[in-house]
C-alpha cells in the first residue's frame, strides 16, 4: 500500500517533478526558461565573467565596433560594452525583482484580505486603491526620488508603492472569485480561523493568478526601472546599468549602433523571456481543474 | 407508415484528448426510427452517449467528434452526408432542437419577438402582419399568458419554466418534422417540470412532429413517451414500448436503474449500482458486465447483439432469454425503525433569515424545526423556498435575523466562529456540488484529515492517518484514492470523500444540502444507501435538505414541507406522503411522475 504524507498536500519531490514536467512541456517555457537561466548566471557571476572592468575608461578606443577583443565594442569613453552588460545585469534584475516581491507582499495581503472579508473593509479599501491607481506612476516615483534622493533602496520602495495597488486589485478579484466557493464555506463550518483558511484553502487556488501577475508585473518593473535609469534617476554613473548605457550611447546610435543595440536587446530579451514563462504558466494553470496535470 | 427520421447504425467517436490519433467511441451502432406524432424517450446516465447520439443524428458534428459510420434519413436526405450550409436550411426548419437550459440557449440580447421571428423569416419567409400573427399564436400555443407584452420582453425577464416554454415555441415555429429535446425539464422545479412535460406531450401530438426526449428521469419518460430506449456505454441496451418497459425490464441495467430511482409512492431505500458508468463503447464484451449481478464468463468474452422479443421490444443481453423478465431488488420497506425521536437534539424556534441587500420579505420566516436524537429529517421545497438558507443558519454560515437554534439544550451562537470546538465537531455540513466543496489543491487524504487535525488536536498524525483509511473504507473508496486530487475523481467518488470528511469529525448532527441532486441516478442511490447506513451505525441525526420528494421518501423518517420561507406541513414521511393535508403538498406530490402508478393502469 502506498504511504503518504498526510501533513503536506504535495511532497517536495512531486512538486519538483511537476515543475520539471511543466518546464519541458511547452516551447514557450523551454525558451523562456533557457533565456532566464542565462540572465540568472549573468546576475550572479557577471562581474567574474566580465573580461574587463566595467568602469575602467579607455580599455579600448572610444566608439569601437565589434571586434575579437571587444565583442560588443566600446562606448564613448572606451569602456568595454560586453563587460558593462554583464555587470549591469545585477541592478536591472535585482532591483525590480525585490520591488515586485515587496509589492506582492504588501498589495497581496491587502487585496486578498479585501476580497475574502468583503463588506466595509473591502468598500473602503477599494476606494483607497482607486485613489492610488489614479496617480501616474512616473510622477509618484519622481516625487519620492526628489524628496529622498536616489539609491537602490529608494527606487525599490517607490516602485513597490506604485505597483502594490495594482497587485492588490488583481488579487482582490481573484480572491473574490474563490471566497464564495463551497470548500471555503466547509472550512468556515468546521470552525477554522481566518488565517489558515486564507493560507490553506484560498491561496493555493489563486496561485496561478499570483504567478502570472507576478511575471507580468516583473516585466513592467524591469522596463520601468530601466526607464528610470535612462532618465538618470536610478543608479548613478559610472556603475554599469542598461538603462543608463542606453542614455549615454544614444548620441552614437548611427556611428556605433552596437553600443545602443546591446543594452536594448538585453532589456527586451529579459522582458520577453519572463513573458514567455508567464504565458506558459497561465496556459498550464488554466487547464488545472479540468485535466490531468498531476502525472 | 414511413418514419419521419430513420437512424441506422450510427457510430460516433471523440478524438482522444491526450493522444489525438486515437478515437474513443462514445456512440456505437445506434439505430432507431422516429414516427410523426410519437415521442421516443432516450434514457441513460451521463456519459452514456444519449445527447451525442441525438445530436449526431441530425447531422451536428460537435467539436472533436468523428462520425465513424451511419445513416440518418430525413425523407430523401441523409443528414449525415449533407454539408453544413445545406443543413442550415434544414435545422430550425424541418429539424429543431431544444437544449436543457433555456436561460443559456435563448440569446439574452434578443427580445422574444426577434427570437421567434428569426426562424419564421428564414425558413418560411414570413413578413409583416402574418409574421406577427404567427409569433403571437406560437406563444399562445405554449401557454404564455399575455403574449402581446411577452413579445417585447427579454428572456431573462421570464422564469425558468416560461423560458423553456419560449424555447419550445421557437423550436416549433416552423412546424418541424423532427424535434430533439435534450433534457428540457432538468433543473426545473417539480411542478414546472410536470407542466412542461404535459406541454411537450401536447405539442408533439398536435403538430405530428416526430420527437426524441432525452432525459435521465425514467419516471418522466415513462409518463409521456410512446417508446423508450435505454442507453449504456454508447449503445441502446433495451428498447421497448414505454409501458412494457416499466412493467418488465429484460436488461439487467434497466432493472438496476429502476431499482435505483427513488419513488414517492413507495417506501424503502433505493439500491445503487456498484461501480461507475462506462464512458466509452466496448466491442469485445458486454459493457455492463463489470456492474451486473448476472455476469458470467460468457458476458466478459462476448459482445451481445440486440435480440427481439416481439412488439418492438429489443434487448442487448446475452442472458436475456434465460433470465426472462427481471423483478425488483429493492429493499423491502423497513419496519418503521424510527430513530429515537424522544430526546430532542436540535430545536429551531421562530427562525427568521433575510439577505441584507434586499428589501424583499425574509427568505426564512418564523420556521420551527425539531430533530430527534438519531432521526433523519427532510426539509423539502422548491428552489427559492429558503430551505438551504435555514440549513446554513444552523451551520452558522448565515446570521439569522431572529429566532433561536437550540442544540442539545444550549442555544447556538449565530456565527460559527463564536461556537465552541465541541459544537464544530458535532454539527457537520455536506454540500450539493462535490466539485465545489472539495478544495482542488488538496489531496483526498489531506481533505479528510483536516477536520480531525483541527477538531481533535490531541490525536497523533499516525492515528489520524489510520482513521483516514478507515473512513475511506467506510465510504467504499479504495485506499489508493488517498493520494489523488479531487479532479481525478468522479462526481460520486467526490461526494463520498465529502461524506468521509463530514464523518471524520464524528458528528451528532449531519446537515445535507441537496447532496445527491448533482449525481447520476445509480450513483445517487448508492450515496443515499451510504448515508443511511453510516448514520444508523453511528446514531447521527440528519437534516436532509432537498427538492426531490422521491429522495425524501427513500431516506427520511420525518419531513417538513417548505414554501416561500414558511413550513406548510410537517409529519412522518409516510403520513405526509400518503395523506397530505396542505394543498401545496398535494400539488407537489401530484406533479411528480411515477414509475409504478402508470404501469398499474
Amino acid at each position: 500500500m502506498a504511504t503518504f504524507d498526510i501533513s503536506s498536500q504535495t511532497t517536495p519531490h512531486r512538486r519538483l517533478h511537476r515543475f520539471a514536467v511543466f518546464l519541458i512541456d511547452s516551447w514557450e517555457a523551454r525558451i523562456g526558461g533557457a533565456i532566464l537561466l542565462v540572465f540568472a548566471i549573468m546576475t550572479v557571476f557577471g562581474s567574474v565573467l566580465a573580461p574587463y572592468s566595467p568602469i575602467e575608461i579607455a580599455v579600448g578606443l572610444p566608439n569601437e565596433g565589434m571586434s575579437t577583443a571587444h565583442w560588443l565594442g566600446t562606448d564613448v569613453l572606451g569602456r568595454d560594452t560586453f563587460s558593462r552588460i554583464l555587470c549591469g545585469a545585477r541592478s536591472v534584475v535585482i532591483v525590480p525583482l525585490v520591488a515586485t516581491m515587496l509589492a506582492f507582499v504588501l498589495g497581496g495581503i491587502f487585496g486578498i484580505a479585501s476580497g475574502y472579508l468583503g463588506g466595509r473593509f473591502d468598500a473602503v479599501g477599494s476606494r483607497l486603491l482607486e485613489i492610488l491607481l489614479a496617480l501616474p506612476p512616473l510622477l509618484v516615483v519622481l516625487v519620492v526620488i526628489a524628496s529622498f534622493g536616489t539609491s537602490s533602496t529608494v527606487i525599490i520602495i517607490s516602485v513597490m508603492l506604485v505597483y502594490s495597488p495594482r497587485v492588490a486589485r488583481v488579487l482582490r478579484g481573484a480572491a473574490l472569485g474563490v471566497a464564495t466557493k463551497e470548500y471555503i464555506q466547509a472550512a468556515q463550518a468546521r470552525g477554522e480561523r481566518r488565517l489558515p483558511i486564507l493560507l490553506r484553502e484560498l491561496l493555493p487556488n489563486i496561485s496561478s493568478v499570483v504567478l502570472v501577475e507576478f511575471a507580468v508585473r516583473l516585466t513592467y518593473a524591469i522596463i520601468f526601472v530601466a526607464t528610470l535609469n535612462f532618465l538618470g534617476l536610478g543608479v548613478q554613473p559610472p556603475s554599469p546599468n542598461w538603462g543608463a548605457m542606453l542614455f549615454e550611447s544614444r548620441v552614437t546610435i548611427i556611428t556605433n549602433p552596437i553600443a545602443t543595440i546591446a543594452p536594448t536587446m538585453a532589456i527586451s530579451t529579459l522582458a520577453v523571456a519572463i513573458g514567455l514563462l508567464a504565458d506558459a504558466a497561465s496556459r498550464r494553470f488554466g487547464l488545472d481543474d479540468t485535466s490531468e496535470i498531476v502525472r | 407508415m414511413t418514419p419521419a427520421l430513420t437512424v441506422h447504425n450510427l457510430t460516433v467517436g471523440y478524438l482522444d484528448r491526450v493522444n489525438t490519433a486515437e478515437v474513443n467511441v462514445v456512440v456505437r451502432d445506434v439505430s432507431f426510427d422516429l414516427h410523426s406524432g410519437r415521442l421516443l424517450g432516450l434514457a441513460g446516465e451521463s456519459g452514456s452517449g444519449k445527447s451525442t447520439a441525438a445530436l449526431a443524428a441530425i447531422g451536428y458534428k460537435a467539436p472533436g467528434s468523428v462520425l465513424i459510420s451511419g445513416r440518418s434519413q430525413l425523407g430523401d436526405v441523409d443528414l449525415l452526408t449533407t454539408s453544413v450550409p445545406e443543413l442550415r436550411n434544414i435545422w430550425g426548419g424541418q429539424v429543431a432542437y431544444v437544449a436543457q437550459d433555456a436561460s443559456q440557449s435563448l440569446s439574452p440580447l434578443m427580445r422574444v419577438e426577434r427570437l421567434l421571428a428569426e426562424p419564421l423569416r428564414l425558413h418560411l419567409g414570413l413578413r409583416g402582419p402574418t409574421l406577427r400573427k404567427r409569433t403571437l399564436a406560437l406563444l399562445e400555443g405554449v401557454g404564455i399568458t399575455d403574449p402581446e407584452s411577452a413579445l417585447r420582453r427579454f428572456p431573462y425577464q421570464f422564469s425558468g419554466g416560461q423560458q423553456q416554454r419560449i424555447a419550445l415555441a421557437v423550436a416549433m415555429a416552423c412546424e418541424p418534422r423532427v424535434l430533439i429535446l435534450d433534457e428540457p425539464t432538468t433543473g426545473l422545479d417539480v411542478t414546472t417540470q410536470a407542466q412542461i412535460a404535459k406541454l411537450i406531450d401536447r405539442l408533439v401530438k398536435d403538430s405530428g412532429t416526430a420527437a426524441i426526449l432525452i432525459s435521465h428521469d425514467l419516471a418522466l419518460l415513462g409518463t409521456i413517451c410512446d417508446e423508450m430506449a435505454i442507453m449504456y456505454a454508447g449503445e441502446i441496451v433495451e428498447q421497448a414500448p414505454a409501458l412494457a418497459n416499466k412493467v418488465a425490464p429484460r436488461h439487467p441495467y434497466t432493472a438496476a436503474l429502476l431499482d435505483a430511482v427513488p419513488r414517492v409512492d413507495e417506501r424503502g431505500l433505493v439500491v445503487g449500482i456498484p461501480g461507475l458508468p462506462a464512458t466509452t463503447a466496448v466491442n469485445d464484451c458486454c459493457a455492463f458486465a463489470p456492474r451486473c449481478r448476472f455476469t458470467t464468463d460468457t458476458c466478459r468474452a462476448h459482445h451481445p447483439e440486440l435480440s427481439d422479443y416481439g412488439q418492438g421490444h429489443t434487448v442487448r443481453c446475452l442472458r436475456s432469454a434465460e433470465l426472462g423478465a427481471l423483478s425488483s431488488q429493492r429493499h423491502p420497506p423497513v419496519a418503521s425503525v424510527l430513530g429515537s425521536n424522544a430526546n430532542t437534539l436540535l430545536e429551531i424556534q421562530g427562525l427568521v433569515c433575510s439577505y441584507r441587500d434586499s428589501h424583499s420579505p425574509p427568505v426564512v420566516d418564523h420556521v420551527d424545526i425539531r430533530i430527534g436524537g438519531s432521526e433523519i429529517v427532510a426539509l423539502v421545497g422548491e428552489s427559492g423556498s429558503g430551505k438551504s438558507t435555514a440549513l446554513r443558519a444552523i451551520a452558522g454560515l448565515h446570521r439569522p435575523d431572529a429566532g433561536e437554534i437550540i442544540y442539545d439544550g444550549v442555544p447556538l451562537a449565530a456565527q460559527v466562529t463564536k461556537r465552541p470546538r465541541t459544537q464544530h465537531r458535532d454539527i457537520q455540513i455536506i454540500f450539493q456540488d462535490p466539485h465545489a466543496s472539495l478544495n482542488p489543491r488538496h489531496t483526498v487524504a489531506s481533505i479528510i484529515d483536516r477536520p480531525m487535525s483541527i477538531l481533535f488536536p490531541e490525536r497523533s498524525a499516525s492515528d489520524r492517518r489510520e482513521r483516514v483509511y478507515f473512513l475511506l473504507d467506510q465510504v467504499r473508496l479504495d485506499a489508493k484514492i488517498a493520494d489523488r486530487y479531487p479532479h481525478q475523481l468522479s462526481g460520486g467518488q467526490k461526494q463520498r470523500v465529502a461524506i468521509a470528511r463530514a464523518f471524520a469529525a464524528e458528528p451528532r448532527l449531519l446537515l445535507c444540502d441537496e447532496i445527491v441532486s448533482a449525481l447520476d441516478v445509480s450513483v445517487q442511490a448508492s450515496i443515499l444507501e451510504l448515508v443511511a447506513e453510516l448514520t444508523s451505525q453511528t446514531g447521527t441525526a440528519v437534516l436532509f435538505v432537498t427538492h426531490d420528494l422521491a429522495v425524501v421518501r427513500a431516506i427520511a423518517e420525518r419531513v417538513y414541507v417548505m414554501r416561500s420561507g414558511v413550513i406548510l406541513e410537517e409529519g412522518s414521511t409516510d403520513s405526509v406522503f400518503e395523506h397530505p393535508e396542505h394543498q401545496y403538498t398535494i400539488d407537489l406530490l401530484a406533479a411528480v411522475p411515477r414509475l409504478v402508478a402508470v404501469s398499474r393502469d
